[in-house]
């Protein structure tokens, strides 16, 4: 049921990558202690192309919005300007933010540094403890609960 | 448009291969009938369920997502919820719901068999408990049912296997239920926690609600249907069916339906079931009108489509400061409590609700995106600490409240929306009652305080979930006055006497647990009765 379309790298060509470099940033920065990574390290150009190709157009009309400087003023400076176009529409942005997201929480450094298993859940799976039920003996004690 | 009619009539026509289509299937199959089931999806394949991916949980939003709406496949059809604050969730192909369920597989009480009985409201059911007790079983040994014997709010039942883990996340909840000194119990859950069948048991993976790659989580297309499949039963997928056609004397004689290339087909049988559950089964009577039946298939009552009951769902997230794996084990099963399950009547409502404890179905992706829309975890500066505090610290307590039947809950024919066949979709109409609001209430305080005895540190509400249309109950009820009901005891067609029914919607009230189990017990049931009867199965 996986139909996402695939494009070619070249699809990729006309989008400013410093731009989408420092909107990455914005929307997920490096931790200020420096031990979770920004989403700019990230090769969201791929996961794009081969994940998310229906909203490259999308990303094109965002980063239009943002000026030459934007990728060079300070981090509060271009949230203000994120958070304004946030605002002007809405759709929009939570479709950035879905796909910034699932970039950033696919990547198996982010997974390790959140303490979730690296790769997918199978074949691998987790292991869990069986938990304490003991005290079921207590509920046991009530008797009957049910009515007939 | 020509309708072509190139297969052989059979003796039993089945629609839908989900939970109670495949049981049924396999109940009859010892009656050595040509059984056909047709079934408008797909044969799912496990190695591609999500979690065999990178980007698994993207496509729980997407293409998996258990929304026909968002999913919007093309063996999906449009379900108009405008007129409900209540979405409805399910999925089509073979297997049906159990391909996305979370499993979570407790049976009805005895005394959701008598509300009017015992509580002066809707009405008792033709049938009790006790007669399906043996097919709980029989459903629990074929399906794969994991649990733990001896929970005081059920009479004695016996589960083929042990319970799940429950993890920290039961361990540090149950001590809340302790504290209070409230009942809890660790879920029965159709989820292998041991090798059965052939099947190997469940990996803790999470996501059930995606499809399980591992096969541990009981879905009918590996339980019931190939045994069912070896035995003789046809199954054809991708067929779509838009009506059940009469004869001359007014029984079903076969059905109308389109194929994988939108030929319009015609399939004759003697005999045909329903089980497309509580939207889908009423969907297709009321779609079937004739002269002798200008209002629907077997609606001479006038209540096909209506009385239709969801579960309404209250949730209360704790959030925690220790991790508590929650990301990790089956989703949705875990722990519960029956405390509030009976009618109490120092209570401002009747009948009551059982509190479910899930793991928090929510990895990263889900925790961080869910976060962002609701405003509790913000983009930009202060996300990471923010994730950090809510990722595998956060635990959901699900209050699933009763639904008492109404009429004006229905399910009609949208008049404009149709599928992808032209096939008219259906639209739900759906209130909160005012009995069901106080229950949500009541549900809401109870899980806010279990959460605080347990040490959570902070609490989210969502006082009524709009994504919890799971369970599509009672728009075909059963009963013994053909006036009040469209089938009877053993889910006959009170005017169609080979036309059964045999899926949620006919449940005459809802209970307030799951109700797979119960609707396959219900199937086998009925299928022993069909067989009981087979030499004057028409008669009146």
């Amino acid at each position: 049921m996986d139909n996402q379309e695939k494009l070619p790298p070249e699809a990729f060509d006309d989008v400013p990558r410093r731009h989408l470099s420092a909107l990455l940033d914005t929307i997920v920065p490096a931790s200020e202690d420096g031990t979770m990574l920004s989403a700019q390290e990230m090769d969201f150009p791929s996961y794009l192309l081969s994940q998310a190709a229906d909203f490259l157009a999308d990303l094109k009309r965002i980063l239009v919005h943002f000026d030459d400087d934007f990728p060079d003023l300070p981090l509060a400076e271009r949230v203000a300007l994120v958070q304004t176009f946030a605002e002007s529409d809405a759709q929009m942005f939570n479709a950035l933010v879905f796909r910034v997201y699932d970039c950033y929480y696919q990547d198996d450094r982010v997974r390790t540094l959140i303490g979730a298993r690296p790769g997918p859940p199978f074949p691998g799976g987790h292991v869990i403890i069986p938990g304490d039920l003991s005290s079921l003996e207590t509920v046991k004690t009530r008797g009957k609960g049910y009515r007939r | 448009m020509n309708t072509s009619s190139n297969h052989d009539p059979v003796d039993v026509l089945i629609i839908g291969a989900g939970a109670s289509g495949a049981a049924i299937a396999w109940n009859l199959t010892e009656t050595r009938m040509r059984i056909l089931c047709l079934e408008q999806g797909d044969w799912m394949t496990p190695s591609k369920y999500p979690t065999n991916s990178q980007n698994w949980e993207a496509q729980q939003f997407g293409a998996y997502h258990i929304d026909p709406n968002v999913r919007g496949l093309e063996t999906d059809y449009p379900i108009n919820n405008q007129d409900s604050p209540i979405d409805v969730l399910n999925f089509n192909g073979v297997g049906g719901s159990t391909i996305v369920y979370a499993a979570h597989f407790p049976r009805l009480h005895p005394s959701d068999f008598k509300v009017k009985t015992l509580d002066g409201v809707a009405d008792d059911w033709p049938i009790s408990y006790d007669d399906l007790d043996p097919y709980f079983l029989q459903n629990d040994r074929i399906m794969g049912v994991s649990g733990l014997a001896g929970d005081p709010m059920y009479p004695p039942k016996d589960l083929p296997l042990p319970p799940l883990p429950i993890g920290m996340v039961g361990e540090v909840v149950a001590k809340g239920f302790d504290r209070l000194g409230w009942h809890w119990w660790p879920s029965d859950a159709a989820i292998l926690s041991q090798p059965y069948e052939g099947r190997d048991k469940c990996l803790n993976l999470n996501p059930c609600s995606s499809g399980c790659a591992q096969g541990a989580k009981s879905s009918t297309d590996i339980t019931y249907w190939p045994q069912a499949i070896r035995s003789g039963v046809e199954l054809r997928t991708r067929c779509r069916v838009r009506e059940v056609t009469v004869n001359e004397h007014g029984m079903a004689d076969g059905v109308i339906y389109y194929d994988a290339d939108g030929h319009e087909c015609f399939q004759k049988a003697e005999v045909v079931i329903m089980a497309c559950n509580g939207v889908g089964t009423p969907r297709i009577l009321l779609n079937s009108k004739s002269p002798q039946f200008p209002d629907g298939l077997a609606n001479r009552s006038g209540l096909v489509g209506k009385n239709l009951m969801f579960h309404p769902v209250g949730v209360v997230r704790g959030i925690f400061e220790e991790r508590l794996d929650t990301h990790k084990g089956p989703q949705g099963s875990c722990i519960l409590s029956k405390e509030f399950y009976e009618t109490d009547p120092d209570r401002d409502f009747v009948r009551g609700y059982n509190m479910q404890v899930a793991r928090g179905a929510a990895g990263p992706l889900a925790t961080a995106f869910q976060g962002f829309r609701t405003g509790d975890i913000p983009w930009g500066p202060g996300h990471h600490e923010k994730f950090h505090q809510r990722f595998d610290h956060t635990v959901n307590v699900l209050a699933l409240c009763e639904d008492l039947p109404e009429e004006c809950n229905r399910v009609t024919l949208d008049p404009d929306l149709v599928d992808s066949d032209g096939i008219p979709a259906p639209k739900i109409t759906y209130r909160l009652s005012e009995n069901s609001r106080k229950m949500l209430a009541h549900g809401l305080a109870r899980g806010e305080e279990v959460m605080r005895a347990a040490g959570a540190k902070e609490i989210q509400k969502v006082d009524l979930l709009r994504s919890a249309g799971w369970h599509l109950l009672g728009t075909a009820r059963m009963g013994n006055d053909p006036t009040r009901s469209v089938v009877n005891s053993w889910g006959r067609s009170h005017d169609v006497k080979n036309l059964f029914i045999v899926d949620g919607s006919i449940f005459v009230t809802g209970g307030g647990v799951n109700p797979t189990s119960t609707i396959q017990a219900l199937a086998l049931y009925i299928g022993d009765k069909i067989k009981e009867n087979l030499a004057n199965l028409f008669d009146d």
